[in-house]
């Protein structure tokens, strides 16, 4: 002890910081690296179960079942004119017996509605439904008089300035018990909803309150008539470092997690829900950011305070294809409104953590997010500053400090590595060895172009909470998936 | 003290220098750099799976591109286009060229799994005679043997593929083999046991409803339905026998669901009991069972016990007097619709009022004309034939 004090005092109150500061990042940096290994670890178990019991599923069975449980598509549109037809037909062609689609038209400025007056026929109907989770005014409700589209149901309603109030409008008309959330342009998989619902009705002991499944960029593939025919990884590097980056999250984190049932969160671009417990939880929340995740976080907190044994399940299938930002402006105003929500979110439901009532999610979700998810930026960030002013007192040890950049660069691209081997598992996706090999060398850039980039952004997501500064709704210059340029106003 | 490498390399040849510099290094240094081997080495591995897995499935595909047309144009040949079925001779006397079947493409174990899977797969397509020269097809070349052979398995997926390929393929399985699979801890078996149980089975196909521990799952549900109502020459029994006397919950709520497929109305007088029963749940599916066989007895208990109801049996009541649509609790559905404060209640009074055949116009106009904002939208709502729900 003595000696211990000695050396201290030796060192003086900023070298005891210095010191204190090195200890504590070697720890944070350990625990997050074991973490990984372990998300692998668990994410390969998930899958092989996953496939293992995907062999014998005959999905077909669902279709001609009148037991299989309805589902509400709920779609939000803002200004979609340019491909809104597109996509609602996108949208009717689902393969699934009980199903309707609700799109609701969020107070669009362009003429999506008279387009889909025009082409579905549709017309104003008196329709009750009772207000069970606040929205912005719904202006008139339309349904088709063509038999063909009689699953479409239409809202136009006064705009809510966000996804979340469009959403709430949506599940507040919604009929059956189990409502999938997507965007009106993302494309889904035909059996996008056999397969979301299949871990809910196959759960014995547990209410599944969610399923996700995995989301790709729709940037480069091959679209026909609103269906991908071909996927591709994509051609630009920063949607491609997004590829990557959507690869390592769903196939082997959120996989990872649903193994020990603690999905943190359920993706606003597909995911299906418990109609009654998000409504009972209070739906989407308009002010947030990150709705999606705060919907998860509220549904989670939802079930523990009422008891209810209830689960979140991934599936590590790719069912949605989503056109990633390609320009860095657009994916700046992305990832600061995420670290913007996350901020917000962990705020918000600070009490949640460590807390013995909420079991897993307070015990493991919630640290988890607010160490390696919340403060990981910073951390980051600041390694990097106390790393420079060492470098320029001339204290680095070189080859140490080479070593351990060696090997924390190593070790996140075999973790990314890792998770392009699952996801072949799961499907050898892209036709071509090519293009996988492309994807895999794509983790030798991110770890030093896209990860520096993305802490910065995070970064000024946090300082935005902080400041209070107002957010306003971008206008993203989209490509389009007909090859035509598409300007489209989305949450990013 | 930490010397750097190259001072190891003055000293030593370049391999000891290593090892040395290596001893020298602090703790976490080294782990560090065994990490840096791992990390490689494993990026290594997973680089070569992905390779030898492409590599694999594409030779897969190119031999499923091979294999399969010419097992199809084998089907079409000797199975779908054979002459003895067009001159109605019996299926065990039409002699097959299994010689055609026993090529060397189709001898390897991919090969002959190919020809089971196609064989299946058609065996769906076909039913009659060309159903059964597929299945006796199946047996001369002893294909059964490779699936009853998957059966002993220790593997459950193995014992599942079997099952699967003898169920399709009608093969009899013995009871003792399949019965206590249908109660197996593992999912997949047990539902698969279940649905081979349900179609070989030729006395007493529900036997295992008898037996049946673990719950029906939704997605159990589903297959056995399909199998149930798709399964030719099955003896549907009556379900009230399980309605009233098991035990297990899920197979009263499938047993209820069934009964109102095949529309046993002998059955309602059993559904009636279930009124009584504590479960809410079971209670509900209950009325909405006996709203569907439109059992008239029923309406009214069904009235006499709403009051007491929670509010999904209370909607599957006023559903069930929709349904049973015999007009003698009118009165009783416009109250609900007039008076409750729940808006689902009053929206489902309205959709069975207005679906009641007895109900005159008169009584919807005078609703309208009287009744509030709110509920004039609810019936207009109910009214229009483009809406659903």
């Amino acid at each position: 002890m003595d000696q211990f004090n000695y050396a201290a005092e030796q060192l003086g109150f900023w070298g005891n910081l210095a010191r204190f500061y090195q200890s504590g990042v070697f720890v944070y940096g350990t625990t997050l690296l074991i973490l990984y290994a372990l998300l692998a670890l668990l994410s390969f178990l998930a899958i092989r179960a996953y496939m293992r019991k995907n062999d014998f599923v005959h999905y077909e069975n669902m279709l001609g079942s009148p037991l299989t449980p309805g589902i509400s598509v709920l779609a939000p549109a803002y200004n979609e004119g340019l491909s809104i037809i597109q996509n609602v037909r996108s949208l009717l062609t689902l393969n699934y017996p009980r199903f309707e689609i609700v799109l609701i038209n969020d107070g669009s400025t362009d003429n999506s509605l008279g387009q889909m007056i025009a082409e579905f026929e549709l017309v104003l109907v008196d329709y009750a439904y009772t207000v069970k989770i606040r929205s912005q005014r719904i202006r008139g409700v339309y349904k088709s008089r063509n038999p063909a589209y009689s699953r479409l149901l239409v809202i136009d309603k006064v705009n809510g300035k966000s996804k979340a109030d469009a959403t709430n409008a949506g599940i507040n008309v919604a009929s059956y018990d189990y409502f999938v959330c997507t965007d009106v342009d993302c494309i889904l998989d035909k059996d996008t909803l056999l397969k979301l619902i299949k871990p809910v009705i196959e759960e014995p002991k547990k209410r599944v309150i969610a399923t996700g499944a995995t989301l790709r960029a729709a940037n480069s593939c091959d679209i026909e008539e609103g269906v991908v025919t071909r996927m591709r990884p994509p051609k630009s590097l920063l949607p491609r470092f997004q590829e990557v980056e959507y690869i390592r999250a769903f196939i082997l984190g959120k996989m990872g997690w649903s193994y020990l049932n603690c999905v943190p969160n359920v993706s606003g671009g597909l995911g299906l829900f418990d109609k009654e417990i998000a409504i009972k939880a209070g739906g989407y929340d308009a002010q947030s950011f990150g709705e999606d995740m705060e919907l998860m976080t509220r549904m989670c907190r939802f079930a523990y305070d009422n008891h209810v044994a209830y689960a979140i399940r991934y599936i590590p299938e790719t069912l949605c294809w989503t056109e990633v930002p390609s320009t860095v402006k657009i994916f700046m105003r992305q990832r600061t409104r995420w670290a913007r929500g996350l901020a917000q979110l962990m705020f918000a439901h600070r009490g949640m953590m460590f807390n013995p009532r909420y079991g897993k999610f307070g015990w493991i979700v919630m640290p988890y997010n607010f160490f390696f998810e919340l403060i990981a930026p910073l951390v980051e960030l600041t390694g990097i500053i106390y790393y420079l002013v060492q470098i320029c007192r001339g204290t680095i040890n070189t080859d140490y400090a080479l070593i351990l950049l060696c090997f924390v660069y190593l070790y996140s691209v075999m973790i990314t590595t890792i998770s392009i081997l699952w996801d072949q598992m799961v499907l050898r996706s892209y036709k071509t060895t090519k293009e996988v090999m492309l994807l895999c060398l794509t983790p030798f850039l991110e770890f030093l172009l896209y990860h520096p980039i993305n802490v910065l952004f995070s970064i000024r997501g946090y300082y935005y909470f902080l400041t209070g500064k107002k957010h306003s709704w971008g206008n993203m210059q989209r490509r389009g998936f007909g090859n035509k340029p598409v300007a489209k106003n989305v949450a990013v | 003290m930490w010397q750097d490498f190259n001072s190891y390399l003055l000293e030593y040849p370049s391999l000891d220098a290593a090892i040395y510099y290596f001893i020298n290094l602090p703790l976490v240094i080294q782990i560090a750099c065994v990490f840096i081997v791992i990390a490689f080495l494993a990026t290594l591995f997973a680089y070569g799976s992905i390779l030898v897995r492409r590599f694999k499935g594409g030779r897969r595909d190119r031999r499923m591109s091979v294999i399969i047309p010419r097992i199809d144009t084998l089907l079409t040949e000797h199975i779908i286009l054979n002459e003895g079925l067009s001159e109605n001779i019996p299926i065990d006397q039409i002699q097959l060229p299994l010689e055609e079947f026993r090529i060397p493409l189709l001898r390897s174990r991919f090969g002959k799994q190919m020809l089971i899977d196609r064989i299946v797969s058609y065996k769906k397509s076909f039913t009659g005679s060309i159903g059964a020269l597929l299945r006796q097809l199946y047996l001369e070349l002893e294909l059964d043997k490779v699936s009853f052979k998957k059966m002993k398995s220790p593997k459950w997926n193995r014992k599942v593929q079997g099952m699967i390929e003898l169920t399709d393929m009608d093969m009899s399985i013995s009871d003792v083999n399949i019965l206590p699979l249908t109660n197996s801890k593992n999912r997949e078996l047990r539902a698969e046991a279940r649905n081979a149980y349900i179609k070989l089975s030729k006395n007493e196909p529900f036997k295992f409803f008898d037996i049946v521990t673990e719950p029906l799952l939704m997605w159990d549900q589903i297959e056995l339905f399909k199998t149930i109502t798709t399964t030719e020459e099955i003896s549907i029994p009556n379900f009230a026998r399980w309605v009233t006397y098991s035990s297990n919950k899920s197979i009263v709520s499938f047993c209820l669901k069934l009964i109102v497929h095949y529309n046993q109305q002998d059955a309602a007088p059993a559904v009636m009991r279930l009124l009584e029963n504590k479960d809410h749940v079971l209670r509900a599916n209950a009325i909405n069972c006996l709203g569907k066989l439109r059992y008239e007895e029923a309406e009214d208990k069904l009235v006499s016990i709403y009051s007491n109801q929670p509010l999904n049996c209370q909607i599957e009541i006023l559903k069930a007097l929709g349904r049973i649509d015999t007009g003698g609790h009118v009165l009783f559905l416009r109250q609900e619709f007039l008076h409750s404060s729940d808006f689902d209640i009053r929206k489902n009074a309205a959709k069975s009022l207005i679906k009641t055949t007895g109900v005159s116009q008169d009584l919807i106009r005078e609703l309208i004309d009287t009744g509030t904002a709110e509920n004039k939208l609810i019936l207009k709502h109910c009214m229009n034939p483009l809406i659903k729900f």
